[in-house]
């Protein structure tokens, strides 16, 4: 290609200006509510045939039982009256379509993906598997024995353990806490999955997502299925909770390396502190550059990935920071993260750190927003807390306006060490 | 279908560029012609070790990963057997602080003792937590080497052992990137709302300069036809047996690609497929099984793969297997099912190139296999494979002379 004079004008040692980020858009979906109440949520203009139907149901692991959840949740795409789980898949693959069955702690999600032109087939393929789910014994069993066999290879990894008990401490006191252990699998019972299906799905459709571009018939028939869902009777108890906080190592024999929680209550979207603390989360521990990222990995090599993140569920939320360590160097870690909690409670965040994390937290806004799959999830991360599309408007505004004062003032709040649950297995 | 321009520059830098409209975001991804295959067998795991490396700061920008954050983006990469792959994710308007950055690591990395250091103890990190501290984490650390004798992919992209990243030293770092790191080895794909000239404009700006070199002609030892089967035996600690079937197959330009693939989609379905029913549904054999392909530049392998139930044995296992795959290659699939698995495919590719990053990384990923257009053309190569010619690679594919098994028993 012809050569460019501009080259001539390159200094390498000066970085090219950085332009902020103007505007960025959030487009809420259009919306009507089905026959249970339930909201369903649509986003169309798409550039592509994709398209996808995401069902949300009242039916996650903290409702009482977390092993009749689970097997349900298994179950769900399992054989109809008159297809057994074999025809009901070939159904699916007839129409390309690809599942996916998500339990959560507060909810189980079920999304079903094909092209646009195949989405409604597919969905009444699942429709038919879910209103006549025959839960038959054998597939249970075969359930049953296939879990207990990965919760046995589950079982032998430091992280899996580590993260059980951590949240087995600092969820005590509340149904949050409730694990699955492997005597209990012994105990599935066909006549509560029956029940949980009933009251959970059948009953507990609690919002749709729905994304492609359709005719205005292709979504009336997906509202006239869809109405066929009854109200959520269940009772979901209030929320209270008495974390057990302290220090605790499980031993592992044999472990090269030790799985480390740490962290603390916090709360969600819906606290006032949520947006500033965000910041002081990803200065902290949750980008490439954070304070444990630095420390820990890029000047130690203790480990080859450390971070802290917000956990947000609908009626409470924590902060957890995670990491892999060799074992020589688990103590000397523990020490390093106390050091990084207490540096950002007695020093102010330097500007320049501050200006790249608020340009960095911007730019990831911008991606988080990009396309309508993007901005349905963006919408659906605030719709959960009943919050709505604003919320984002306010976290640009705060984001821009929050003071190296202000995280000092969160740092002394929230980032105590000796208010710390600290989890190691290894 | 992705459309693109593509261009080269004097100093052979490869450009592909594709237009994306709707998007705010940019994505630059860089492609270097060097993986685990490249490596001295005596200095195994380097490729990865020095992508590593490429974050530590280049000649005249002190720290990577900074200037890009601020510019509201992030980075990250990744090494196979056969290939490097960096990429950077920021909005549009800050494409210039990615090539920037790209460019300067191009021309000259700054290396320190401190860095490699560091890196070599956060590898050793990595080892650990992916390979040795995970149940039947260290099964391909064995499969490979059983699987390929000549090869150089008998090592895996983390290296053959720790001791190997132990000893790597600066003046071996130092020629690894004179080596592999220069324009004529690698390929750019820049992905935005931007105009043609205006991206030629920047690359070569910042890129243009760059002294070109030599590619050198890669000449590996290629694996020779498998005559007899292999076996191995490794007992781990881990709740249950795990067994590892792999068949040699061709390379990711061979015409046989595509039927492995459809293959090993077909014989691993979910519910469906003839492993899950016959193995793991009607003989109760075990607690899950797969099969999947590595899909390598060369020759790959097909691999089934699973768990025995308790109380079952290897030798019940294996003739099951058998017996299971002579049932499969005895008679074509029907015409219908061939169109399901293609319509299955269809959907996933459709979800696939939804994303800028993925639509970047495979251009020049095709690139590097001769032409971004091949991308595609993919379709068409699924869509005209007929059930017969299914059938007969099936059969010429599982042969017990030409497989090598890894059992792994629980101690």
């Amino acid at each position: 290609m012809k050569n460019s004079h501009a080259q001539t004008g390159l200094d390498r040692t000066v970085a090219p200006p950085l332009l902020p980020i103007e505007h960025i858009q959030f487009v809420a979906p259009e919306s009507s509510t089905l026959k249970n109440g339930a909201p369903l949520y649509w986003r169309y203009g798409l550039q592509n045939q994709t398209s996808k139907i995401e069902l949300h149901f009242a039916a996650g692991s903290a409702f009482p039982d977390p092993l009749t959840a689970s097997l349900c949740a298994g179950l769900l795409i399992n054989g109809s009256k008159n297809r057994n789980a074999k025809q009901i898949q070939k159904a699916l693959d007839s129409v390309g379509a690809y599942y996916d069955v998500s339990l959560g702690q507060d909810n189980c999600v079920v999304s079903l993906y094909a092209l646009n032109s195949q989405l409604l087939k597919a969905y009444q393929i699942f429709h038919e598997s879910l209103f006549e789910a025959q839960f038959a014994q054998k597939e249970i069993d075969q359930l049953v024995h296939e879990r207990k066999q990965k919760f046995k290879i589950q079982a032998q990894k430091v992280n899996f353990l580590a993260q059980r008990l951590f949240q087995r401490n600092l969820l005590a006191g509340s149904v949050y806490a409730q694990q699955i252990q492997l005597k209990d699998f012994d105990r599935a019972d066909r006549a509560a999955i029956q029940a949980f299906h009933v009251t959970h799905y059948l009953n507990g459709l609690q919002k749709v997502l729905l994304i492609g571009d359709f005719d205005q018939n292709i979504i009336t028939s997906f509202i006239h299925l869809l109405n066929a869902y009854k109200m959520f009777e269940g009772k979901r108890l209030p929320f209270t909770w008495k974390p057990d906080l302290g220090a605790i190592h499980h031993e592992h024999p044999g472990a090269l390396q030790s799985a480390v929680r740490i962290g603390r209550p916090l709360f969600n979207k819906t606290h006032p502190d949520f947006i500033a603390f965000s910041v002081l989360n990803t200065i902290f521990g949750d980008y490439f550059g954070s304070r444990l990222m630095s420390n820990i990995r890029e000047d130690k090599g203790y480990t080859y990935g450390i971070g802290s993140h917000i956990v947000e569920n609908q009626q409470f939320g924590y902060f957890v920071i995670g990491t892999e360590v060799g074992e020589a160097s688990r103590t000397a870690t523990f020490h390093e993260i106390q050091y990084e909690m207490e540096r950002l409670q007695k020093e102010l965040v330097p500007q320049e750190e501050l200006e790249l994390v608020k340009s960095y937290l911007l730019g990831q806004l911008l991606k988080s927003a990009d396309g309508p799959y993007a901005m349905l999830d963006l919408f659906a991360n605030v719709e959960v807390h009943g919050l709505d599309l604003h919320f984002y408007e306010t976290y640009i505004t705060e984001i821009k306006a929050v003071s190296a004062e202000k995280l000092q003032e969160l740092a002394v709040k929230y980032l105590n060490w000796g208010e710390m649950l600290i989890i190691s297995a290894g | 279908m992705i459309q693109f321009e593509r261009f080269t520059l004097a100093n052979g830098l490869r450009v592909l560029f594709h237009n994306e409209p709707s998007t705010p975001m940019a994505v630059a991804n860089v492609l270097y012609d060097v993986g685990a295959r490249d490596e001295n067998p005596n200095q195994t795991g380097f490729a990865h070790l020095f992508e590593h490396l490429m974050f530590g700061g280049s000649k005249h920008i002190p720290d990577f990963d900074a200037p890009l954050q601020a510019a509201g983006g992030q980075s990250n990469a990744f090494t196979s057997n056969d290939i490097t792959n960096y990429y950077d994710v920021l909005p549009a308007h800050n494409l210039d602080t990615a090539l920037w950055l790209e460019s300067d690591r191009m021309l000259s990395l700054a290396f320190t003792p401190k860095s490699l250091e560091v890196q070599r103890q956060v590898v050793i990190e990595e080892f650990k937590q992916r390979y040795l501290n995970q149940p039947y984490g260290d099964a391909w650390l064995h499969l490979r080497p059983l699987a390929y004798k000549k090869h150089p992919y008998r090592w895996a992209t983390i290296g053959k052992n720790i001791e190997h990243i132990e000893t790597a030293t600066m003046d071996d770092v130092r020629a690894f990137f004179a080596q592999h790191y220069h324009p004529g080895n690698a390929i750019l794909c820049i992905v935005g709302n931007f105009d043609l000239n205006f991206v030629k404009e920047k690359v070569d700006y910042y890129f243009g300069n760059i002294p070109g070199k030599e590619k050198i002609i890669r000449n590996l030892p290629q694996e020779p036809k498998q005559q007899r089967f292999r076996k191995k035996i490794i007992s781990r600690k881990i709740p249950s047996d795990a067994f590892y079937y792999a068949f040699p197959m061709g390379g990711r330009m061979d015409a046989s690609y595509y039927l492995a693939d459809l293959l090993s989609d077909h014989i691993a379905n979910e519910k469906t497929g003839l492993l899950y029913t016959e193995l793991q549904r009607k003989k109760k054999l075990v607690s899950e099984i797969t099969a999947y392909i590595t899909g390598s530049l060369d020759n790959g392998l097909f691999v089934i793969t699973g768990k025995l139930n308790p109380g079952r044995t290897f030798e019940q296992l294996d003739a099951a297997l058998w017996q299971t795959l002579d049932k499969y290659t005895s008679r074509p699939i029907s015409k219908s099912v061939l169109e399901e698995l293609l319509l299955k495919m269809q959907t996933a590719k459709a979800f696939q190139d939804q994303g800028l990053l993925n639509r970047a990384m495979n251009l020049c990923f095709f690139e590097l296999l001769g032409d971004a257009q091949f991308l595609n053309e993919e379709a068409d190569h699924y869509a005209r494979i007929q059930p017969a010619q299914l059938q007969h690679f099936a059969k010429a594919i599982f042969s017990k002379n030409r497989c090598s098994l890894l059992q792994i028993q629980a101690k």
